[in-house]
């Protein structure tokens, strides 16, 4: 291709004294491509999430009506209807599990959006090395969950680790249902904490000076314009936070599985955990599907809700 | 004289503002450091009390962890499976997120949507059935299938991500290449693509980030021979964690320290790439 792009104007530019582009062939099949090129160009997309996300979505929805072994083949399963599903929600273990996932999540969720925002505030101050701490401090969050849990796991640990050294105790603390799941809950609001530092961050950064002068000059105070102009500001900056802080943590997975892998007596039996176990520890994955199920239906519930809450935007 | 109040104040307010930045980077940062001290010291020194700030540090933990063919076969799979997942979402997913940006068809606010919902619903619930499907077709226990499997988040965020870069590109620059005589696919080749570079590294960064610590996935989908290293490493750290603990933590240090080195140099894009989905959204 002759880079006329770089004449002026180019657009006026004859179309025979561009050198002849391939054969008719060629150019044939060029003004194909140009006639379905939208179509084409999101294809494979398409594909792939057929193949990934599609498929799988609508095999477990399958799988979660039929009594069904892996010894099977694929479409052997019993059709039984709702019994998995009746099965789950008249299990107490199952019941406690869901509610053990929303409380969880949500306090987990206002401790990282109180503590995020506390150190966006921090790290928005015009200071010296500023710099150094806003690259610090997001240490945690690139952290891989995995080797995040095993840090914490092995300071809490009851006979050798930091923490009892310290205080000079013996707590077993991820070995009782109560302290299992404020450590796991601490450790995760430790590591995602940053994560919504830096999307308030990024806010508080992009809003204009005005308003904040405007304030100053009509003097109000600090806490004034904290919480009658910088908060009503960040308002969508703190909703995406939520929104996206409440999906992660409703999956919650990695640092669950290696700090208590669900226990001790369940008490850290988080949705992820408990629809893992039913389906690669018991293998039961029909009953994994129905779990599965009952997760997307409250996910997308939520999405739903933050859809509904969150503020129309302006034409 | 009410200057100097000021003064003063302003600078007791920047002295208790430096105070409470030293103690949230003590408190987000000792973790870590802690694990890198444990991996260099002996097991004798782990448990003694009095090495507990002040010790020789040794460096026997890494030598060993480096010799171990687990470890070795393990980093060849997260690089294998991370590189791959973010070629495939860019390969697939550039030409997409332009689609989105330049075209309109049928259902191609649903479809965009559909993509969204892959990223946001939990991944175990497509992780059930995609290793029943896997293993039905003979995937399970392949690179293949962990790749396709990080599709599922690596995809959106390419095409979610880029399509806002495309959105924000001048329609004057292709029409002139068009009238030029350009096809369509030598627009978006030599025109277009080149001047969304700053996107592209942003979602690989991500992606890459995202790939690399994943571990909920290579668990289910991988087996002794093709498991990354978060699946190694949990292996020693779930359950009871013994007391090999300098080789445990040198594994940690070791699965960490590229991702971190990565995102000090590449902070910018990043923070681009974390908030350009979300400012947007």
């Amino acid at each position: 291709m002759a880079r006329s792009d770089t004449m002026l104007p180019s657009g006026r530019e004859p179309k025979a004294a561009r050198p002849a582009a391939g054969t008719t062939a060629s150019r044939r099949l060029a003004a194909r491509i140009d006639e379905y090129f939208g179509i084409l160009s999101i294809a494979p997309t398409v594909v792939i999430m057929i193949g990934v996300f599609g498929a799988p979505l609508a095999l477990s929805l399958y799988l979660s009506f039929v009594g069904w072994s892996p010894s099977q083949p694929l479409f052997a399963g019993r059709f039984i209807g709702l019994e998995n599903y009746t099965d789950l929600l008249t299990d107490p273990a199952f019941l406690r599990s869901v509610l053990l996932t929303l409380g969880y999540t949500a306090a987990v969720v206002a401790a990282e959006l109180a503590l995020g925002l506390a150190i966006a505030l921090l790290l928005n101050l015009d200071l010296r090395l500023i710099g150094l701490f806003r690259a610090l401090l997001i240490v945690p969050m690139m952290m891989t969950p995995i080797v995040a849990a095993l840090c914490w796991k092995l300071l809490l640990d009851p006979a050798r680790g930091l923490i009892n050294q310290a205080i000079g105790q013996n707590i077993v603390w991820l070995g009782q249902p109560g302290t299992a799941l404020l450590s796991v809950g601490l450790v995760n609001v430790w590591q995602n904490a940053p994560y919504v530092a830096v999307l308030i961050l990024a806010g508080l950064r992009s809003l204009s000076r005005e308003p904040f002068e405007a304030a100053r000059i009509d003097g109000a105070n600090r806490l004034q314009v904290f919480w009658y102009v910088t908060l009503p500001m960040l308002r969508p900056f703190i909703l995406v936070a939520l929104l996206l802080r409440t999906i992660f943590e409703f999956r919650s997975f990695d640092n669950v599985y290696v700090l208590t892998g669900g226990g001790p007596a369940n008490g850290t039996m988080v949705l992820s955990i408990f629809t893992y176990m039913t389906s690669f520890v018991q293998f039961d994955l029909s009953l994994g599907s129905a779990s599965s199920w009952i997760m997307l239906g409250l996910s997308l519930a939520m999405c739903a809700l933050f859809i509904a809450a969150s503020p129309r935007r302006e034409p | 004289m009410t200057s100097l109040a000021s003064g003063r104040r302003a600078w007791i307010a920047t002295g208790l503002a430096y105070v409470a930045l030293v103690v949230l980077l003590v408190v987000f940062l000792f973790p870590a450091l802690w694990m890198v001290g444990l991996s260099l010291k002996t097991r004798a020194q782990i448990f003694a009390p009095e090495h507990v700030l002040l010790w020789s540090p040794t460096l026997a933990n890494y030598a060993a962890v480096l010799a171990r063919g687990e470890f070795l076969q393990g980093m060849a799979s997260s690089l294998i499976t991370a590189t791959g997942a973010v070629l495939l979402s860019l390969l697939v997913g550039v030409p997409a997120a332009y689609g989105f940006a330049r075209f309109s068809f049928r259902g191609d606010r649903l479809l965009f949507y559909a993509l969204l919902l892959m990223r946001m619903l939990p991944p175990i619930a497509v992780l059930v059935p995609m290793y029943v499907l896997f293993s039905r077709i003979g995937l399970a226990n392949t690179y293949l299938a962990v790749i396709l499997a990080y599709t599922t988040f690596s995809l959106p965020l390419v095409v979610w991500i880029l399509r806002d870069f495309f959105d924000g590109l001048p329609r004057e620059l292709e029409e002139s290449a068009w009238i030029d005589g350009a096809s369509r696919f030598q627009t978006f080749r030599l025109v277009v693509f080149p001047l969304v570079r700053p996107g592209l590294v942003a979602v690989s960064i991500l992606s890459l980030l995202l790939a690399w610590n994943d571990f909920l996935f290579a668990s289910v989908l991988t087996n002794n021979a093709t498991r990354t290293l978060p699946v190694l490493l949990a292996g020693y750290a779930s359950g009871d964690t013994g007391v090999d603990w300098g080789p445990m933590s040198a594994t940690g240090v070791l699965v960490v320290l590229p991702v971190i080195i990565f995102s000090f140099f590449a902070q910018r894009h990043l923070v681009t790439g974390l908030s350009a989905g979300a400012v947007k959204g």
